[in-house]
């Protein structure tokens, strides 16, 4: 497992957000965060990213996250956090080259060339961010930390906070195919928050169902987006409709209730 | 007269030499009254340069000012070429004084003066450095003469008027004089006593205090003379003494200088105190 | 000169033209002043001969040498704070005086000035001379530890606490030094009105030997702070993804700011505008980059204030103007028309 979380417990302040989530993520799998506001998602997100104090084990890439050295640490696990404001005037291929340490210079502008392109920003590597729009801003990020992680040895991490939430359809498609393909053909284990369904059914290999500070459910697609746990996890009523590609896709019909339902956790503890 | 005749002649006859050898001394001042008791000893062609503190007599105005007296540049007293700067205890920085006086300047810093028995001193000792002894000799008799007259009618009076004294640079800058300030000092030569003299220097001021206080009467001393509007403070004009016609405004140098002009200072402020008459009138 | 594809200037003839004007500003700086000295004069000095005047000589050596000396340094080492709190606050319109560090180190020499005769007597009897600037880098270095102690919590220290800290400090600061005002005899009064505007009138070669150990050491460990801190412009959070110890990075920021500000108001009083100005228009003609940044602001930082100086000491000869009121008056209007011009902050 590149990343396993053990009965980890999250404070922000004197406020118990996350209570003992066990969480595993493989090489090569695309694993998403789902839940309703609240659920403690981007909570998780930040103390595998070491941004919150937490108990309980996290273990990234075979190590304690305690133990690993920041600078190694930085090399295996990549955060594209929620947002980021830049107040200052750097290009956007200054902030890409940020992710970029001890590589060599040829190397370093084949990766920011290849980076930029593939994420359709190449046009932009000469503007200043503070002038892009929130959507260039999200990719740009992300190709800051993909190259933060490129040519790594060995496991690699990539945790993403809403990475789509800002873009156009067509973006999330670019994005999130690019992120699949990392996965797939790289082996690097993505942990993704998403509150898009439709989009955590088309990529996710594997959907983790967060409600109240716990994993409630945990599954393929199919297993998780039924009727009746959007019902008692979001407490929103939905059609499933079962596409040709071979996964599902919700329609919202309307909110019916608070999410009261009592939802037996069958999340498994990593073992 | 005859002794005090002979005792100026004789002492020109032994200064005679010093003063050839003042005659082309090239002289900085920095501080307003030394710069007036140079005047007053008819030295002024000797000046090439003086502080902004020095605005009297008005000939001054087309002289080098060397700037303020409290942060005197080494350089632009030197690019004077002085061979003596004359200055009081109040200049600054000391750095700047003394590498002044490794340059070469004569560099004379004189005790500030705070009473008319050490104004007159200082007369005398500016005299000496400049070697017009006898002419400082005959300078301080005459003011002598002056302020013991001024003396004698402030004795006179029999009690000791109560005076407000404010202190205006500008309309908004407006300070309230208390112990241990010039101004209690100058009160005191004319037999008068400061109306906050449980204030410590200079405070601004409170308009009610100002109400409060009751003086005989009143003394504004202006930085720039003409500057400070009566219009903005009608509570002085709701006093007694100001209604009376007890008041006097004038050139804070003049007032708080103690230079050869304290007598005039002293003279001034002396005509608006009231008599006894005056207070039992109110 | 050439543009880079962003609109920038090319840092490498930037540098070189740079690198001539400051060269030219010292040389201007060192042979100008009310006091006339030829160029021939400054030759036969530098070279040790004998016929050297020695006023000449006193004037080159002892005041115009430490006075560029000390002016440059203060320019460099307030430039450089300056960006080094925007980097770490995120915000380019931080200044050394956001987070107390300035109005601390003026408290604590208004301090001297007012109590030195009282209740400080003890404190004059021990330093002497130099009373004023060391307790000046003292009051300082005390304000930057106190911005961390309480901006830092558990080992976290959040900029937004900081940065309310320093306003908090800026406002306890500002009270102490209106309360020793208002206890201030009429001279003590003027002469600290003086020192808060700024002044390289004193300068000399004490100034320098008490001043640039510090200034010169925050100067070295800046260089070490640049990479982080273009880290910190992503965010807080980021600095520690990129694998820097944002603690650690934030700690040596706080050192290098209260080393260079605490040293610079000591010996020149309180300069305003450099720290803000210098590093913002570096930003706008090579980039946000802090490995440009900072040493780019060192160099105009420097040049600026030497400058500044040299035009202060001409402009009303043979007096002076006080360099920090020079400064607000060049810096003011500038920043003003630069921000109208930019909108963008």
């Amino acid at each position: 497992m590149v990343l396993d979380i053990r009965n980890v417990h999250v404070s922000l302040g004197s406020t118990p957000i996350v209570h003992g989530v066990g969480l595993s993520v493989a090489a090569g799998e695309l694993v998403m965060l789902l839940g309703p506001n609240g659920a403690g998602k981007s909570t998780l997100l930040k103390a595998v990213s070491g941004d919150a104090p937490t108990r309980g084990e996290i273990i990234v890439a075979g190590q304690s996250l305690a133990d690993w050295c920041p600078q190694a640490l930085s090399r295996h696990r990549g955060v594209m956090p929620q947002r980021v404001d830049i107040n200052f005037p750097l290009t956007a291929e200054e902030v890409v080259r940020l992710g970029l340490s001890a590589k060599s210079p040829g190397r370093a502008d084949e990766l920011v060339e290849h980076l930029l392109s593939e994420l359709e920003i190449s046009h932009l590597r000469h503007r200043l961010v503070p002038g892009l729009s929130g959507g260039e801003q999200q990719r740009l990020q992300l190709a800051r930390v993909l190259a933060q992680i490129a040519d790594t040895e060995g496991d690699r991490l990539l945790l993403l906070d809403e990475c789509t939430s800002a873009l156009d359809p067509a973006h999330q498609q670019v994005v999130l195919q690019r992120v699949q393909r990392l996965a797939r053909e790289q082996g690097v284990a993505v942990l993704a928050v998403v509150h898009d369904l439709n989009l955590a059914a088309q990529y996710a290999d594997r959907l983790v169902m967060m409600r109240a500070g716990r994993c409630v459910l945990e599954g393929s697609a199919r297993e998780v987006l039924t009727p009746e746990v959007l019902d008692a996890v979001y407490g929103f009523q939905a059609r499933i409709v079962e596409l040709p590609e071979g996964y599902p896709l919700v329609v919202p019909l309307g909110q019916t209730r608070a999410q009261t339902a009592p939802l037996k956790p069958v999340c498994r503890q990593a073992s | 007269m005859r002794s005090q005749l002979a005792g100026i002649l004789l002492a020109v006859a032994m200064v005679w030499p010093g003063v050839c050898a003042a005659a082309d001394i090239r002289l900085v001042t920095a501080d307003g009254a030394i710069t007036e008791i140079v005047y007053r000893l008819g030295l002024e062609s000797l000046l090439v340069g003086v502080d902004t503190t020095s605005g009297f007599p008005e000939a001054i105005a087309a002289l080098p000012k060397v700037g303020y007296l409290r942060a005197l540049p080494f350089e632009g007293v030197l690019a004077l070429q002085p061979d003596m700067l004359i200055t009081s205890e109040q200049a600054a920085p000391q750095k700047n004084l003394e590498r002044l006086s490794k340059a070469g300047v004569q560099v004379e810093i004189l005790p500030s003066a705070w009473s008319s028995e050490a104004s007159l001193h200082r007369v005398q000792t500016v005299g000496g450095l400049l070697g017009k002894e006898a002419e400082a000799r005959a300078l301080v008799a005459d003011l002598q003469a002056r302020i013991d007259t001024l003396h004698r009618s402030a004795e006179a009076r029999g009690y000791r008027p109560k005076v407000l004294f404010v202190l205006a640079a500008g309309n908004h800058s407006v300070m309230l004089a208390g112990k241990n300030t010039a101004a209690e000092a100058l009160l005191d030569e004319v037999n008068a006593d400061i109306a906050f003299a449980d204030l410590e220097g200079y405070k601004p001021a409170s308009r009610e205090a100002i109400l409060a206080s009751q003086p005989d009467a009143i003394v504004i001393a202006e930085s720039v003379p003409g500057q400070f509007n009566i219009d903005n403070w009608p509570e002085l004009q709701l006093l007694d003494a100001w209604k009376s016609g007890h008041r006097l405004q004038a050139d804070s140098m003049l007032l708080l200088g103690f230079g050869p002009r304290l007598v005039d200072a002293m003279a001034a402020v002396n005509e608006v105190l009231p008599g006894r008459q005056g207070v039992a009138n109110r | 000169m050439m543009l880079t594809p962003a609109g920038r200037l090319d840092a490498k003839p930037a540098l070189l033209t740079l690198g001539s004007v400051a060269l030219a500003v010292a040389l201007v700086s060192v042979s100008s002043g009310a006091y006339p000295l030829s160029v021939a004069d400054i030759l036969r000095v530098i070279a040790g001969k004998e016929a050297a005047d020695p006023v000449a000589s006193m004037v080159f050596l002892e005041v115009r040498m430490p006075r560029f000396l000390l002016g440059f340094l203060v320019g460099a080492v307030l430039a450089v704070c300056g960006a080094v709190l925007q980097g770490l606050f995120r915000n380019p319109l931080a200044d050394p005086g956001l987070i107390g560090v300035s109005a601390g180190a003026s408290l604590a020499a208004i301090a001297v000035i007012v109590l030195g005769n009282t209740w400080l007597g003890g404190w004059l009897a021990l330093t002497g001379d130099w009373a004023l600037p060391i307790a000046a880098f003292i009051g300082g270095s005390l304000t930057v530890l106190l911005a961390w102690r309480i901006a830092n919590r558990s080992g976290q220290t959040a900029v937004a606490t900081l940065l309310l800290a320093g306003i908090a400090i800026n406002a306890v600061a500002g009270a102490g030094t209106g309360l020793l005002t208002f206890y201030a005899s009429d001279e003590e009064l003027r002469s600290l009105t003086f020192w808060t505007m700024g002044s390289l009138g004193h300068a000399g070669w004490d100034d320098l030997v008490l001043g640039a150990p510090f200034m010169v050491l925050a100067l070295v460990l800046a260089p070490w702070l640049a990479r982080p801190l273009d880290a910190f412009l992503l965010g807080e959070s980021v600095v520690g993804h990129l694998g820097y110890r944002t603690d650690t990075v934030k700690k040596v920021a706080i050192v290098v700011v209260g080393l260079g500000v605490g040293a610079a108001v000591a010996v020149s009083g309180l300069i305003g505008f450099v720290g803000l100005v210098v590093p913002h228009l570096v930003r706008q003609a090579l980039g946000a980059s802090h490995r440009i940044v900072l040493p780019f602001s060192a160099l105009l930082g420097g040049t600026l204030l030497v400058a500044a100086d040299s035009l202060a000491r001409v402009v009303v000869a043979p007096a002076e103007l006080p360099i920090g009121l020079m400064m607000a008056l060049i810096g003011g209007p500038f920043f003003l028309a630069l921000l109208l011009r930019t909108r963008v902050m």
